[in-house]
């Protein structure tokens, strides 16, 4: 098990750096200069950048320097505001982003197992065709109209009740957390739910289940210790893809509810050609991906005994 | 008729009477069981023998309700284990029917364990269940009848998972968690037709040895017939849904006296050297149980069919107390009997 989990991380570091050479590449491809950019800051800036960065030297040699500066954990200044470290960028925002993520993957998973369970154990009966409706509405509508008819119902809710049950935008308490979270995690948790849902109808048919059966095991006991566990198998595999989907397509729903999260700052970067900014935040995207999906296979190993025991 | 014989079998540890199965499939209503009757004793074991799709395994696992309902349906009959109604109940006397008073084992014991759970936790399952065992103490007792199944390392192998076992193993453990509650039957559903036959041989010889520790009766679905003369008292012959033979194993193997079983002979290889004989296939398949015939559900394929095989269904001709068969050579009428012919020279005539 600690062999296993060692050599996931080995991959991983490996797999930042080929995040971080690609996108080092990518950038230096764009067309445009953001020191020549009207919206770029003063000379002073602009003679602290090239000397801290060698624009002028050749690509191998920046491409080292980043390097370096990389494995310091130094991702650079800003170039459009003045004294901004990109550390502090990240630092000062990620932790929204992240406390919302993890908040959306809770909200998608537990539905998705839940729900898909429901549909699996109610196949074709009324639960099933409610909740696969919706499931195809979760999966369909893009997030930004949920975003937006969500807040217009908080109005509605708050106008009702004659004061502010839950905030309609913004961020500080868990209430500013509910509502944007689960609208991230709507779609995840929609396709959690046809996964489990298809995985779990799988299982009930399966020879051990009927051997369960033939024990006289009662049925809440059968899908507590026989089903559940077995068909959660598939769901916890795309976890880590999902969660990667989540933090990273948090910025619609950050933009919508006015949340100071890293989102923000990541397409405000590409809209302003920030090359320090998107370099930083794409590679510590990459390796906080990373770094769940080897979580995330860590913990397959603890569901399915058969994945632990692999040398 | 039903009458008499239930007079001839008096009072058995499980009886089955006229159960009827049918499914509803999108091709229509297939009828998989038309009327079974058998019984076994405490300490005895009764084969059902046939070929695929015949409705053996589905007459055992109506038994146990285990077939899903719907699309399956018990249309009629009844079973009663020591006199007592299981079809549509799960529990009599205060005890749960399957696992503690019926186990079963399956086909194929690579799929029929779960594959995240130990299997020393597994066997404790019913003991926790149905006995009010700790976890503790079933896990102990699992220990102890993976022990009596001669798995050795038992309290080792407990620990681990069925991908740890072998074939042979699995069944075993599958064997040790059926009868873990002692029940009073064991119901094996072709507990041998995926392994191989050195380990078939272990395995059915392991049956035998639990079976007289424990007293109890063995229901064993199959189609080897090697299988059944090593193994049974009593044979229960199934074609189309319908017991067509039934006797001894000494009644159905030597006086056959159904047309089936004798076709089921000829196919079946020997190993006596004095004995070489060709093979005879059964030409032709069993009858589409969407619309059962209104005859003998085997005179498509039967070398005698007369013209009555195809209008109705046979009585029990009773050859023995024990033995019967459901075939018209048997009538008063018909001018030949099936126990004086030599099923090959007709077939090759």
């Amino acid at each position: 098990m600690f062999l296993f989990g060692f050599k996931r991380l080995l991959q991983g570091v490996v797999t930042v750096w080929f995040i971080a050479t690609a996108t080092f590449f990518a950038m230096h491809n764009v067309p445009g200069d953001p020191l020549l950019n009207e919206r770029a800051g003063s000379e002073a800036i602009k003679a602290n950048l090239e000397s801290k960065y060698g624009l002028d030297q050749p690509l191998s040699t920046q491409y080292f320097i980043y390097l370096r500066n990389l494995s310091r954990g130094d991702f650079g200044i800003s170039f459009t505001q003045e004294n901004r470290e990109v550390n502090d960028i990240i630092r000062e925002h990620f932790p929204v982003s992240a406390i919302l993520g993890i908040l959306a993957i809770v909200f998608a998973a537990t539905g998705g197992v839940l729900f898909g369970a429901l549909t699996a154990l109610y196949r074709n009966r009324l639960p099933d065709y409610i909740i696969m409706i919706l499931v195809i509405l979760g999966i369909s509508v893009p997030s930004f109209v949920i975003a937006a008819m969500s807040q217009l119902m908080l109005v509605g809710i708050n106008n009702m009740a004659g004061s502010t049950i839950l905030p309609v935008a913004g961020w500080g308490t868990i209430l500013h957390m509910l509502v944007p979270a689960l609208v991230l995690g709507l779609g995840t948790m929609a396709y959690l739910t046809r996964l489990m849902r298809s995985s779990m109808l799988e299982i009930i048919g399966s020879d051990y289940i009927r051997t369960a059966k033939s024990k006289g095991v009662p049925p809440p006991r059968i899908f507590a210790k026989h089903q559940l566990r077995n068909a959660i198998l598939p769901v916890v595999t795309v976890l880590g893809p999902s969660i990667a989907a989540i933090t990273t397509g948090g910025f619609v729903v950050e933009l919508v509810f006015a949340i100071p999260g890293l989102g923000r700052y990541f397409v405000q970067a590409v809209q302003q050609l920030d090359y320090t900014v998107i370099m930083g935040t794409t590679v510590f995207y990459g390796a906080f991906l990373v770094f769940m999906v080897i979580l995330v296979d860590i913990l397959y190993g603890f569901i399915d005994p058969r994945v632990r025991l692999e040398k | 008729m039903r009458g008499q014989k239930k007079s001839r079998i008096g009072s058995k540890l499980l009886e089955v009477r006229n159960l009827e199965v049918e499914f509803d499939t999108y091709g229509g209503i297939v009828k998989a069981v038309r009327g079974v009757d058998f019984s076994v004793d405490s300490g005895k074991t009764l084969a059902i023998v046939g070929e695929s799709g015949c409705g053996k395994s589905v007459t055992v696992q109506s038994m146990m309700g285990l077939i899903p309902m719907p699309p399956g349906r018990i249309t009629s009959g009844s079973a009663l284990l020591r006199g007592q109604e299981v079809l549509g109940d799960t529990i009599i006397e205060g005890k749960e029917i399957r696992g503690a008073e019926i186990g079963m084992i399956f086909q194929d014991p690579m799929t029929s364990l779960n594959p995240t759970m130990t299997i020393g936790n597994q066997i404790a399952e019913p003991l926790q269940i149905h006995r009010g065992y700790s976890y503790r103490q079933a896990f102990n007792e699992a220990i102890n009848l993976l022990d009596m199944s001669k798995i050795p390392e038992a309290a080792k192998r407990a620990k681990q998972y069925p991908f740890e076992f072998s074939g042979g193993m699995l069944q075993r453990a599958m064997i040790a968690m059926a009868i873990s509650c002692k029940p009073s039957i064991l119901v094996a559903d072709e507990p041998t037709t995926a392994l191989d036959v050195t380990i078939q041989a272990q395995i059915l010889d392991l049956m035998r040895d639990l079976q007289s520790q424990t007293g109890m009766a063995i229901i064993l679905i199959t189609h080897d017939l090697g299988v059944v003369a090593r193994m049974a008292d009593e044979v229960a012959v199934m074609y189309a849904g319908k017991i067509i033979e039934h006797g001894t194993v000494e009644d159905v193997f030597y006086r056959s006296a159904h047309p089936y079983t004798l076709g089921l002979r000829a196919a079946m290889p020997t190993n006596d050297p004095a004995n070489q004989h060709q093979l005879n296939p059964i030409e032709g398949s069993p009858p589409d149980l969407f619309s059962p015939p209104p005859g003998c559900g085997y005179c498509a394929r039967c070398p005698w069919a007369m013209s009555i095989c195809h209008k109705s269904h046979p009585e029990d001709y009773y050859l023995n107390s024990g033995h019967y068969s459901r075939c018209w050579l048997h009538h008063n009428d018909s001018k030949i009997k099936p126990n004086q012919l030599s099923f090959s020279e007709e077939v090759r005539g």
